[in-house]
This record gives structure tokens, sequence and C-alpha cells, in this order.
């Protein structure tokens, strides 16, 4: 059996004043796109950085491609490339250059081909022999993502790495990375975009509190977690009191009364015949699929409330 | 071993210096030249003589040996300070680089500009004072140990300073103090006691002292003495960065 590309047991990270993560497991498969959700503070950044050797863990153990990261740090590394959270430059030296540099600290003799395709991949061409300072945000985030994939890595982390970053360069990062998963690369990102998350990863986790409280297929996670609804849209607003057959489905009247919302588990029947008996006529029926947001909110709701 | 990768780093860090001639080469070259005009030349018309040697060339080694210490030392301390201020110390701490490999790469590339600079103001100098050498093996091993030595410090600041003022104190009230105060424009004997004493306690002096035996052929303290300490302290520095390095100390959170 092949090794897993990530795989951590128990992940603990205490800090003075807060403890960032409470124990995580988390296992990624070869080849597999991975999307890490969670609000800001939940602790994704520390799992990352953890498990590419950034910081050490208080407890729990991490491994790369079956090489723990505290045993063989070396081997672990090899396999990695990170796009870290914060952007960093180095005002010295051009896209170019640094390109190089990256390649090399890797052990891969660089490559002037491999360069020109990572500068073409991330719209940097023309950029490539400025000094970083001249760079914008934007660029600045795509010569990161540069940096960390120029050696191939074949486990590939992306803390936030479109943040900043304009919505069609967005589309073009996102087709380089499933264009990276083809050939093999397994891609372990974070992103506030869920409707990103939702369209690009194979499976999704959620932590929260530094705690995992899902991990599953964003298809399974929206069965499970999102509900469908159903809206009509009425001639007039209802003004009357909904029936109580309607308010047990938990339908609410939204828009002054025009509208009318409605959670959809099953039978649709009745609830259909229930809107048709209000004071009013249906103009417009529509069903709403549920998102990865909704299902994101709901979920991290529910551990705010327990907490 | 991560070969080309060590390599990639050496070159990074000798091109950064490289880049700002002015500022890393340039600049050292004019202040050590106007050291020599004031300290030579001007004073050198009254002291004359120092150890049976005429003033200018007794100053040489001192001045190359300042040179070294300064360059050396602020190469690492300054690549290392600036990545880690402006976050690029990322891009070496998720590279598979053993802390042998960056510690060694860091020091090198620090030896390199020490020798650069330290070549040129010995050149600029042996224009007006001769360009013999009485010991060249001497004279390379001294000028190396001490670059190797504050190459290796500069490393230990860097990794501990968290601001910029630390990053000065250490220069500022124990490297600069110690230089000037290492023989580097008189004779430690000339000193009355109990000055004398207490100076023996400073390790630059007999880095001072053991160059000008390699430059001029004589001084007051055995090469020897000299070596094994600079020996000592490069390899309790390096066993420091080493340890810092491979324990991540205030580089891996
Ligand atoms: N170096 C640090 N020192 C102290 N606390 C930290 C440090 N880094 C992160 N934290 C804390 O750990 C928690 C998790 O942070 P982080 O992993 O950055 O979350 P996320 O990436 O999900 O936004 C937060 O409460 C944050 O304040
Ligand atoms: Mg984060």
């Amino acid at each position: 059996m092949p090794p897993l590309a990530v795989e951590t047991d128990a992940l603990v990270k205490k800090y003075p004043k807060v403890q960032a993560l409470g124990g995580v497991s988390l296992s990624i498969e070869p080849g597999e796109i991975f999307a890490l959700l969670g609000p800001n503070g939940a602790g994704k950044t520390t799992w990352i950085s953890i498990v590419c050797g950034l910081t050490r863990a208080t407890s729990g153990h991490a491994r790369v491609l079956g090489h723990d990261v505290v045993a063989d740090p070396m081997a672990a590394r090899r396999v990695v490339g990170l796009v870290p959270q914060e952007i960093n430059f180095d005002p010295f030296f051009t896209p170019r250059e640094v390109l190089r540099f990256q390649m090399g600290y890797f052990g891969v003799q660089p490559s002037n081909d491999r360069i020109e395709e990572l500068l073409a991949a991330l719209a940097l061409s023309d950029k490539a022999d400025v000094s970083s300072r001249e760079l914008s945000g934007g660029m600045r985030r795509r010569l990161l993502i540069a940096k960390a994939l120029v050696h191939r890595p074949r486990v590939a982390f992306l803390d936030e790495p479109t943040a900043g970053v304009d919505i069609a360069l967005r589309k073009d990062l996102w087709n380089y990375v499933r264009k990276l998963r083809a050939e093999g690369t397994t891609i372990v990102l974070t992103t506030h975009y869920l409707e990103e998350a939702e369209e690009l990863a194979d499976r999704v986790a959620v932590i929260d509190h530094g705690r995992l409280i899902a991990v599953d297929k964003p298809e399974v996670l929206l069965r499970q977690h999102g509900k469908k609804r159903i809206r009509f849209t009425f001639d007039a607003p209802v003004v009357a009191a909904l029936p109580a057959r309607l308010l047990a489905l938990g339908a609410t009247l939204e828009n002054g009364g025009t509208s009318l919302s409605c959670p959809l588990e099953g039978d649709a029947s009745e609830v259909l015949a229930a809107a048709a008996a209000l004071p009013a006529r249906v103009v417009d029926l529509r069903t709403e699929q549920p998102s990865l947001e909704q299902v994101f909110l709901a979920l991290t709701a529910r551990v705010e409330r327990r907490a | 071993m991560n070969t080309i990768g060590f390599k990639t780093l050496l070159s990074k860090e000798t091109r950064r210096f490289l880049k700002v001639p002015g500022q890393t080469v340039a600049q050292p070259v004019i202040t050590t030249a106007l050291y020599f005009l004031v300290f030579g030349f001007a004073l050198g018309g009254r002291v004359k003589e120092l150890d049976g040697i005429s003033y200018v060339r007794f100053i040489v080694p001192g001045l190359v040996m300042l040179s070294l210490i300064q360059n050396s030392f602020l190469n690492t301390a300054s690549s290392m300070f600036i990545a880690k201020m402006q976050g690029t110390i990322v891009d070496l701490l998720v590279a598979p680089l053993s802390p042998g490999e960056l510690l060694t790469a860091f020091t090198l590339a620090a030896v390199i500009r020490g020798f650069l600079v330290g070549s040129i103001v010995w050149m600029v100098a042996a224009i007006f004072t001769g360009f013999s050498i009485a010991h060249p093996l001497w004279t390379l091993l001294f000028a190396l140990m001490v670059s190797i030595e504050f190459a290796l410090f500069g490393l230990v600041v860097a990794i501990w300073s968290d601001k910029f003022e630390q990053l000065n104190l250490i220069p500022t009230f124990v490297i600069t103090p110690l230089t000037f105060l290492g023989g580097v424009f008189y004779s430690a004997h000339m000193l009355p006691e109990p000055w004398a004493t207490i100076t023996k306690a400073n390790p630059v002096l007999y880095m001072v002292e053991g160059l000008r035996y390699g430059i001029l052929g004589q001084a007051h303290s055995s090469p020897w003495v000299g070596l094994i300490l600079t020996g000592v302290l490069t390899a309790v520095s390096g066993v420091a960065v080493w340890v810092m390095l491979a324990r991540g100390y205030k580089l891996r959170g």
C-alpha cells in the first residue's frame, strides 16, 4: 500500500495563551485536492506549519509520504512545497532569480524551461526580471505560489493562495492546480472562497477552535449537513400568519411576505399543498441547492454554541 | 547531502553582497583608507615607530583585521536578520537544507566577503607600505579563522535578535570596543598598568597580534596562542549556531 500523502495523529499545539490545535488527526490520500476550511484562528495555518516543519507540535505526529517530519525532516521536506499565508519577498532579487534559488534549495538542478513555465502559468513572465519590490500584492502572492511549485513537490500546501488575487487569475490558478493533480501532485489548500473549495476539492475538512469537526467529500457534507430549500414567490404579500403545518416544516416569510422559503426534506408535496393554500398566487417556484458556505456556517456555529 | 541546495544558498548569499558593491565593498575600503590617512599619516608623523616598525606599516594588519571582522559579521548578521524580518527565512526553513548546510553556506559567503574586503584593504595599504608578507600561511590561517568566527557570531546575534536595536547592540558594545582596544592602532605594550594586563583578556588582541605576526613577522604573543584561542572560540560559536539551527531556536515556532 502506498503511504498516505499526509497523515497527522492527534496533533496538538499549545501556545502560552492559546491552544491552537487540540488533537487533529487527518489522512490525505495521494493525488487528492484537499481543502482545509475554518474561521480565522481555527488552526489551519498552524496545522500546515507543523506538517511543513516550520512549527513544532506540542504532541502528536505528522508524516508526509510516510516520512515523519521530526524524525526524518530532510526526506519529508524534499517532497513538500509551501505557499505560506504571509507574503514574503526579497527586494534584492528578481522573480526569475528567486525561482532559481528556490529550485536549488530543494536539491533540483535549476532549469530555465521550468522557470519559464511557472512564470507563464502564474502570469509573471513580463515581470520576470524586475525587482520583487516592484510587484503588486497579487503578483507577490503569485510569485509565492510559483516558488512553492517550481521544484515539482509531490505534496503542495497552499495557505490562502488566492487572497488578493483577482477573479480571472484565480480561475487560471485553479486550472493549474487541477493540472498538477492530474500529474499526480497532492494539493492541500485553505481558502476563504468556499465556492472554490466546493468546486475544486475532492475532500474538505472543517476545523474550528483547533478541532476537526467534519471531513468528507463536499457532496457528502452537503447531503448530511446542507438543506435543500424551496422558495415560492407570490403576486402579493402574504400578511396573514402562516398556518401551523408550514411553520412546523420550518417555513419563513421573506421580502415583506412576497416570498416563502422552506427547507425541503424528502416529501415536497406537503409544502406544495400548503403553499398553494395561502391567500396569494404563486408566480414563481424554485429549489435552492445547499452550498458549502451554508454547511460551513452551520457546522462552525454548532461548535460556537457548544463552546 | 543536498549539494545543489548548499551551492545555491552559497551563491545567493554571495550575490547578495555583490549586488550592492557600493555598500558592501566600496564603503569599507573608503573607511579603511581614511583610517590609514588619519592614523597612519597624520599620527604617523609623530609616532614614527612602534616596536621597531614604521607606524604606517604597523597599523596595516590591524586595519585588515578590522575589515575582516566587520564584514564577515555584518554579512551573516544582516542577511539572517533581514530574512527573519521580511519572512523569506521560511523559504530556507521549508527546504531540505540541514543545519550544517545552512551554517556552512552562510558562513562561507561571509568569509568570501571578509576576504574580498580584507584583501582590497591590504592592497590599498600595500601601495603605501609595500607588498611583502612575512608568513603567508599564518596570515591566511588567521584571516580565515577570524572570518569564520565572526561570521558564526553574526549568525548567533541575528538568530537571537527580535529587533533591530538588539542586532546593533553587539557590534556597538562588544565588537567595536574589543576591536579598537585589541591593539588595532597601537601596541598593547604601550598601555600603562593596569590596562596592559586587562587588555590581555581581550581575545581580539591575540587575533590582531596573530595577523601582525603573519604580515609583519613580529608580534608580542606567540601566533600559537592566537590560533588556539581563535580555534576554541570558533568551535564554540559553531556548535552554538548548529544547536540553534537544529533546534529551530527563534526560527521554528
Ligand atoms: N506564533 C504564535 N504565537 C501565539 N499564538 C499563535 C501563534 N500562531 C498562531 N497562534 C494562535 O493560534 C491560533 C490558530 O492560528 P492559525 O493557525 O493561524 O489559524 P488560521 O490559519 O486557521 O486562521 C490562533 O488563536 C492564533 O492566535
Ligand atoms: Mg491561516
